[in-house]
């Protein structure tokens, strides 16, 4: 059966839940801003698909997900028209020495993932992996099961194929989910608004994350790096064209505003100190986003009648998405 | 035993039981932060304000730490100048509505140490202007007296860097700073990894401990913040109980002599 249904927010997650809901219904996307969702916490992100490093701190159940949403990106992102990088190559895990400890804790607390585990790398082994990294690390970890993917080629790729699919659009459109007028109109509305859908009632919170953008044709790193650091994991993720995004901060703020000079020299001495290439990398961006979270930092999908919510997906977007969208779809259909 | 439960100390004239202060940062989530200081028992919780940009922009989670409704001790973490720390603890006044400050001024970014020198004249103005200053200092004597000198009625001296976790380094120098502040509050601040240095901080006649990483960073926060309550309760009945002295030669809790001879035959023959 065809259903009417309205998707609110076209971030990460409404994006998603349109591509799986115009294969069989008719779709109207509502944005507060523009194609570009600019606002969105999935558009600033570097996109990691790291069940497995995720695990030392959330939930077994949540990297679980994580797994099950890594098998679900490939075949999303074939329905797409355009190609979008993905990478499953696994990530690498090094520490300074000052920061050896927390390498030690971090290993200890990889929880087993339905037979994937993190492997202990020694220097040489490091350098086979990354040869630029060669001399130096003396110790890391490689978790094979790891990726990415290109968050700004899937923004731009996934509303290409939806209005090829003859999605409806209302962007600079603000609805009020809760006023129950959409639910006249729509046979099923999806709320996929992220902190737009904060209220009294809703008790969410942004996350703030800062996010530095860089083109570093030096540099050839060929899978993520994390780099172990006493608040906060930091990325240095490769994307296509030489580009490199390094992040993110995790700051319990809802401050939108431009990303401080403090959390800017802490991303970007960050890079330097894995590859001195980055030195003559030029500054493409320096972005911030609020994640949206609840109070224990899981997502949820909730379902009130015709109104289905998929919210709290906090520093997980792109590791759980697929999953969850799954999950409220599978209710619809 | 009556006595020892209604135990209590000083922070600036208001009483406390429980001797564990917590920290409210780096736990893997509130919902896990907010359990972790109930099992506490903790009745003084330090935020940290320094990186939310404005005052709204922090308000979702201060909320959450209004809600447990302990008593908030704001600190200037992140702050490098006396400037610095005394605007943030103007902010810190208004946004929590309290004149507690936990005054933490960094003097080297490599291992966050306090810089004394600062810290003593940041600590006059704020105490002039009405604040309840605790600072967070080092175990240097000299620092501790002439902040003691200044006004202050709590100390925090470290008892190790922040967030290394080695416990207590030296000793000595707390163990003295007692002895000559007999009646200033004393706290130890920082550096604590595991319960037994809590409990060792409390042996020696600190009023209480506080801490963040031992517990936000554990394995699992909510049980070893129940490992610290406890610990730190051990500490505070072990040093009101006075240790018996140290002794270089074995003293036998029961002496043999008086014993009658079947028994030491007994215990022969068990080893047989």
């Amino acid at each position: 059966m065809s259903y009417n249904i309205a998707v609110i927010g076209f971030g990460l997650t409404g994006r998603l839940a349109a591509l799986e809901l115009s294969l069989k219904h008719k779709v109207t996307v509502y944005e507060s801003g523009d194609e570009q969702a600019l606002d969105s916490a999935g558009k600033v992100a570097a996109a990691m698909l790291a069940p497995l490093a995720e695990s030392v701190l959330c939930e077994q159940d949540l990297a679980l997900l994580g797994l099950d949403s890594i098998r679900r990106w490939p075949s999303i992102l074939a329905q797409l028209d355009d190609e979008v990088f993905f990478q499953q190559q696994g990530s690498l895990v090094v520490a300074h020495q000052q920061d050896k400890g927390d390498l030690q804790s971090f290993i200890q607390r990889l929880k087993p993932l339905a037979g994937h585990h993190g492997h202990r790398l020694t220097g040489a082994q490091i350098s086979e992996l990354e040869p630029e990294l060669a001399g130096r690390f003396n110790q890391g970890v490689f978790l094979p099961c790891e990726g990415q993917i290109d968050n700004h080629a899937f923004y731009q790729a996934s509303f290409k194929t939806l209005k090829q699919r003859n999605v409806s659009f209302k962007f600079a459109q603000t609805v009020d989910v809760d006023s129950g007028n959409l639910q006249q109109s729509f046979d099923y509305i999806v709320d996929c608004r992220g902190l737009g859908a904060k209220s009294a009632a809703c008790k969410l919170r942004g996350v703030r994350g800062e996010v530095v953008r860089l083109f570093a044709p030096e540099v050839k790193l060929t899978r993520p790096v994390r780099l172990m650091h006493p608040r906060y994991p930091i990325y240095i993720a490769p994307k296509p064209n030489d580009q490199y995004v390094i992040g993110a901060t995790e700051i319990e703020s809802q401050d939108h505003g431009p990303a401080t000079v403090r959390s800017t020299l802490e991303l970007l001495s960050a890079a330097y100190t894995v590859h001195s290439g980055f030195a003559e990398a030029r500054v493409l961006s320096i972005q911030t986003g609020l994640r949206p979270a609840f109070s224990d930092n899981r997502p949820q999908v909730t379902q009130q009648q015709q109104l289905i919510s998929i919210n709290g997906l906090y520093r997980h977007g792109y590791l759980l998405a697929p999953s969850l969208v799954a999950d409220a779809v599978a209710r619809i259909n | 035993m009556s006595s020892l439960i209604s135990d209590s100390f000083s922070i600036y004239g208001e009483q406390f039981t429980s001797r564990l202060l917590i920290g409210s940062a780096l736990y893997p989530s509130p919902a896990i932060m907010a359990d972790s200081i109930v099992a506490s028992g903790a009745q003084v919780v330090t935020v940290s304000l320094r990186r939310q940009q404005s005052a709204a922009a922090g308000d979702d989670f201060w909320q959450l730490i209004k809600d447990t409704g302990l008593k908030v001790l704001p600190n200037t973490a992140g702050c490098h100048s006396v400037k610095e720390v005394v605007t943030l603890a103007q902010m810190c006044r208004e946004v929590f509505a309290t004149d507690w400050i936990k005054l933490e001024l960094i003097g080297d970014d490599y291992n966050l140490q306090p810089d004394p020198f600062a810290l003593l004249e940041a600590t006059k103005i704020l105490l002039a202007d009405g604040f309840k200053v605790l600072p967070y200092c080092t175990d240097d004597l000299v620092l501790c007296q002439r902040l003691a000198e200044a006004g202050c009625e709590v100390l925090m001296p470290w008892g190790a860097p922040i967030g290394t976790g080695k416990g207590l380094l030296n000793q000595y120098n707390l163990r003295t700073i007692r002895e000559r502040l007999p009646d200033t509050t004393l706290i130890v601040d920082a550096g604590l990894g595991l319960p037994s240095h809590a409990c060792q901080a409390l042996e020696l006649g600190y009023d209480a401990v506080l801490l963040n990483s031992a517990i936000a960073g554990a394995g699992c926060p909510v049980t070893m913040s129940h490992a610290f309550k406890a610990a730190v309760e051990a500490g505070r009945f072990a040093y009101r109980a006075k240790a018996m002295p140290e002794k270089d030669v074995a003293a036998p809790s029961t002496p043999t002599m008086g014993m009658p001879f079947w028994h030491q035959d007994f215990g022969i023959k068990n080893k047989n």
